[in-house]
């Protein structure tokens, strides 16, 4: 199958990269087109088409460099295509099975053609750097191996029209860092190089895990944000409603799969059951009793409450909490079942009920001492600080336990910007204490990275990462020296003006009144059910 | 120096961070401009965000706006653009009606979804228009609730679920009314049952429409198909058990357990057995007692029957005796007062019950005649049935050499010259010795004799002249005066022996060798004590006794002894 890598080889520098002007009738699935998106154009690709209901084509487009939660349908009138568009690459004649500029119909063969993961890319620059200690067919039929269980990639209608070289072609990175390999008689010494070469020159291409690895780690790991390289693209839900609000899903999320037909999607704001019509959704909040998450409360304070629920227990709830943040939340996999984790949800608090503002989840187990697992404020309730409560929380939690703890990785972008702020505010007022209290007298005005860590329940590496991004951490006179930087002083300052401003006092964890022990898991839960 | 200069050997001479190693903090005004790195912003960091992401436009944009405010400019906080959620349409209050009191304490809930939502079906338009027009065509007091409704369409759905579990794979035809009504008593009470039939067609008709599939919608969940894995809308798999590697130590660990297992098991079974013996010791004890209790009712029978005579006595065996109580060894203690020192009961003070060092040592000393009787007697143990052909087995062999032998120096200070000169002549060995001996003593008469047998021997020094290698003469000497023990050989004295003062301004003491020769000679020309003048005479005697002849019988010694002079 060497022919296919050097093809792709080929095909994947940019200079090959196919161009020319298209009409809307000839724009298909993977062409990348210049859209307009709030006044200005950029380049997008082409996920899916459908037809509107007045039979003119619309198209569901995926911004480049921007996050895919603005992904959009947008009508033809949108696409710019005055300007070149580049056509996605033609499959490699060895694999083909059907032509790749006819749109197939959606047929048992479909799936096998298709590789459209979102990080296809993972898995292909595994084979590659594998290459060296296998033989190339076994690389390229375990590559098959993984088509060939590929579904299409929404169930819906939408992407029906060629939607195999879709695939193929949306990410050109998969082959990037292929080795060229005109034939079969490589050297092997060639392949090395080449591979090395590849992975040096693609730094970010050395994701370590395969799809079955992936799913083998999910198994035995029992983390949920773990990047599983199957996800589907097209958001299947336009629209949900919860409690008093409705909203935009930002991410497909495996909800029945004939709720996509449905213009709303009722979700129950207390026991998170989802509906596709008023009338059921109606019948059921007539019905249900529930008032609140439905675990033990273990925190509680003026504004806002604490559950914790075990998603053993709880199965039920916590499966409607995960596909709701799955709408959310990109990295999230509901591959396997909720049973080794624990959902700790913050509610706020009226006559009506408490009302779920965000959760965070965290494995019963963390083999790799992660104090959260998925994280997310619904988007009712962002840009409230809610956020920062949560992660301040699952520190609070940690520091319980007497553990350092970190957020397990991948974060959103949202994640990261969350967390970034509440380290740096963390850390801050750790110094900012110290400091205060050398000057008092009291201390020495010292303090190591460490004892920072220690202090507030953050990992040493998450403390010099913060430092660092601060640019606090200096090297002075011989030794380094932790710099409280007038930037920091004048943020912290400006946060307490606004408080003040505000006339609320920021919202803060308070830690006695968390009741709560870490729960202990005997050895034979955890081998048998969690 | 140059900045750049600076910079660059700042650069050389940076220690890697210690995270354990305490920081200085310090304001940036305390920082010296020539000594500071120059800021550096760190942007290859790992941000833990997927590499595909981290370019996206937007996280840059918020990332270099916070890196830019870090270093001091001013920048607007760049949020990341989100679709926005807005108010419902819908009317939350009819919905979520106002019935949450929160309780005092901290809620404590372990009900599931399930528990709470009620009937699991529920109405969906079609229902409900169906609903409505079958209520229409009865009157008000048959018509039927929305809830039974529901709990019939569950019923069916249910049911369905149960006899036909693979209807969605195999299409079946839609389960029959009768099939259905077997089951209905377990789902549906006396009131719903009148609509059942009609809600049938109903189902039926819907049933028929979805394919004879679930009703109910529900999440893909795994079902074992080959198309499972990668279809995204499957969710939930089971986890399968989770791998426990296998270890020596957690082998060892379950081994640890289920030995306790056992052993724990074991020992209430013990015990079980042992109640069990109680009981049946205890049945016994009843029994005896029920046979004693008849036998009394006997003899009181027996008694009452017999002349009025004969009616006293014996009452002791009718009545169960008391045991005399114990009189209790122990006074009884104050309840609180432990640790006073319990009052002994012969009345005599606490502490006359300490030992004396002198019974220690009798013990002592007795213990240690003991043990020497011990080995003699195992000594001669050993020897039964040998025949001693030695003379004196343990003692060293006799030195057949009589010029080696020790030689008592009995010395006394003589006021007067030698009264005789036949006790020079007692023995030639003596003499030889004395001319050989006295050669530098010369104002020191000494006078030499064999020692004596009931005198005692180890305060007499005694000498040996023996020629070694070479001709050398060597004098030994033996028994030489122990250190005066006086005032410390009782034990009374020697209770303030550790009761010394150390005060500064005492005489002190200097010790001297008593073996030292010319101490010796200084003690020799002492008077003699009274005791040692009676033992001379003694000695005197003997050595006359010896001088005139050996072959005198010891009957003669005793006068001889009495005829000592003074």
């Amino acid at each position: 199958m060497a022919p296919r890598d050097g093809s792709q080889e080929r095909i994947s520098t940019p200079d090959t990269v196919e161009k020319g002007m298209a009409t809307i009738n000839t724009l298909r699935i993977g062409v990348k087109a210049f859209v307009e998106k709030d006044g200005e154009r950029r380049k997008a690709e082409i996920l899916s088409i459908k037809e509107s209901k007045k039979g003119e084509p619309t198209f569901y487009v995926h911004y480049e460099d921007f996050n895919k939660r603005l992904d959009e349908w947008v009508p033809a009138s949108r696409l710019d295509l005055s300007q070149e568009v580049e056509w996605p690459q033609p499959e490699a004649p060895t694999r083909k099975s059907q032509k790749s500029t006819a749109p197939a119909p959606k047929s048992a063969t479909l799936p096998k053609s298709t590789v459209g993961q979102k990080r296809p890319r993972t898995s292909t620059t595994v084979a590659t750097s594998r290459k060296s200690s296998e033989t190339p067919e076994l690389t390229t039929t375990s590559g098959n191996a993984s088509k060939a269980v590929r579904p299409s990639l929404v169930g819906g209608k939408e992407n029906r029209p060629g939607s195999d070289n879709s695939i193929s072609v949306i990410a050109p990175e998969i082959i990037s860092g292929t080795p060229k390999a005109e034939d079969s008689e490589l050297d092997l010494v060639d392949i090395q190089d080449a591979a090395a070469a590849a992975k040096a020159s693609n730094p970010q291409h050395n994701a370590p895990y395969s799809r079955e690895e992936e799913i083998e780690k999910l198994r035995t790991g029992g983390s949920m944000t773990q990047n599983q390289t199957e996800i589907s693209r097209v958001r299947n839900l336009d629209r949900i409603q919860m409690g008093a609000f409705e909203m935009e899903p930002w991410y497909f999320s495996p909800y029945p799969s004939n709720f996509t037909a449905a213009d709303t999607i009722h979700i129950c704001e207390f026991c998170l059951s989802y509906f596709a019509s008023l009338q059921t959704f109606t019948r059921h909040r007539a019905k249900c009793n529930l008032l609140h998450p439905p675990g033990n409360e273990i925190y509680r304070d003026s504004s806002v409450s604490f559950f914790e629920i075990d998603g053993r227990r709880q199965r039920r709830w916590c499966r409607n909490l995960c596909l709701l943040s799955k709408l959310f939340l990109d990295h999230k996999t509901l591959y396997y079942d909720v049973d080794p984790f624990l959902f700790y949800c913050m509610t706020t608090r009226d006559s009506h009920g408490c009302h779920l503002v965000g959760y965070f989840s965290k494995e019963k187990e963390s083999a790799e001492g992660y104090n959260v697992a998925c994280i997310l404020t619904l988007p009712q309730y962002q840009r409230k600080g809610f956020g920062k409560l949560l992660i301040a929380f699952s520190y609070e939690l940690s520091k319980r336990e007497a553990k350092l703890g970190s957020p397990e990785k991948p974060l959103s972008d949202l994640g990261l910007l969350g967390y970034r702020a509440y380290w740096a505010e963390t850390v801050t007022d750790v110094l900012v204490e110290h400091e205060k209290n050398s000057r008092d007298g009291r201390g020495s005005g010292e303090v190591s990275v460490e004892e920072i860590g220690a202090l507030s329940a953050m990992t040493t590496n998450d403390v010099l990462h913060t430092l660092q991004n601060l640019n606090m951490l200096r090297y002075s006179k011989g030794q380094h020296v932790i710099v409280l930087t007038e930037a920091v002083l004048e943020a912290k300052e400006k946060a307490k003006a606004k408080e003040k401003a505000k006339g609320t006092a920021r919202r803060r964890i308070e830690p006695d009144r968390l009741m709560w022990k870490p729960p202990v898991f005997t050895a034979s839960s955890r081998t048998w059910n969690w | 120096m140059t900045r750049a200069g600076a910079l660059s050997q700042s650069r050389m001479r940076q220690r890697k961070l210690n995270t354990r190693a305490a920081l200085q903090i310090v304001r940036e005004d305390d920082l010296h401009e020539a000594d500071d790195d120059l800021p550096r912003v760190l942007s290859g960091l790992d941000s833990g965000v997927e590499k595909a992401e981290q370019n996206e436009h937007h996280l840059q944009a918020a990332l270099s706006a916070s890196q830019a405010a870090v270093i001091g400019g001013k920048v607007a906080q760049i949020y990341i653009p989100t679709p926005d959620a807005v108010q419902s349409s819908l009317q939350y209050d009819k919905l979520y009606p106002l019935t949450y009191a929160q309780p005092a304490t901290y809620v404590r809930f372990s009900s599931t979804v399930e528990d709470c939502a009620g009937c699991a079906y529920d109405m969906n338009e079609d229902d409900h228009t169906f609903f409505k027009s079958m209520n229409k065509k009865k009157d008000a007091s048959t018509q039927c609730s929305e809830d039974q409704f529901e709990e019939i369409m569950n019923c069916f759905e249910e049911t369905a679920q149960a006899k036909q579990p693979y209807a969605a794979v195999d299409s079946p035809p839609v389960l029959s009314y009768d099939e259905i009504e077997s089951s209905m008593d377990d789902y549906l009470d006396d009131h719903a049952r009148p609509f059942t039939r009609e809600i049938y067609e109903h189902w039926k008709t819907r049933r028929l429409g979805a394919g004879n599939k679930n009703l109910m919608i529900g999440l893909k969940f795994e079902t074992g198909a080959d198309t499972d894995d990668a279809d995204p809308y499957v969710c939930f798999r089971r986890r399968e058990v989770r791998q426990i590697r296998k270890t020596r130590g957690r082998d060892a660990h379950s081994a640890e357990k289920l030995k306790k297992l056992r052993k724990e098991l074991e020992e209430s079974r013990e015990i079980m057995a042992m109640i069990r013996q109680r009981e049946i010791t205890k049945r016994e004890q009843l029994a005896v007692e029920r046979q004693l209790f008849e036998q009394r009712a006997n003899l009181r029978q027996v008694k009452l029957n017999l002349p009025d005579q004969y009616k006293e006595g014996d009452e002791d065996i009718l009545i169960n005796q008391k045991p005399k109580k114990k009189p209790l060894e122990i006074a009884q203690r104050a309840p609180g007062n432990q640790y006073r020192l319990p009052q002994r009961s012969d009345g005599r003070s606490s502490d006359a019950d300490l030992v004396l060092l002198s019974d220690l040592l009798a013990e002592q000393e007795r213990l240690l005649t003991i043990d020497i009787d011990t080995k003699i007697a195992q000594h001669q143990q050993w020897n039964v049935g040998y025949m001693d052909m030695t003379k004196a087995p343990l003692t060293p062999p006799l030195e057949s050499d009589a010029g080696s032998t020790f030689r008592t120096a009995t010395t006394e200070y003589l006021p007067t010259p030698p009264a005789s000169i036949s006790s020079e002549h007692s023995g030639d060995v003596t003499l030889d010795f004395s001319v050989l001996a006295m050669g530098k003593a010369d104002s020191v008469a000494v006078r030499y004799a064999s020692p004596s047998y009931d005198g005692p021997c180890h305060s007499q020094p005694s000498f040996r002249r023996r020629y070694g290698r070479g001709g050398r003469l060597w004098i030994d000497r033996r028994g030489m005066r122990l250190p005066p023990k006086a005032g410390f050989d009782s034990p009374d004295a020697d209770r303030f022996k550790y009761d010394d003062d150390d005060d500064e301004d005492e005489v002190p003491v200097y010790f001297a060798d008593p073996f030292d020769t010319e101490s010796m000679q200084f003690r020799a020309r002492l008077f003699p004590t009274p005791s040692s003048q009676a033992q001379m005479q003694a000695r005197r005697a003997q050595m006359e006794v010896f001088s005139h002849g050996a072959s005198h019988s010891s009957t003669s010694v005793r006068p001889s002894r009495q005829a000592g002079p003074d």
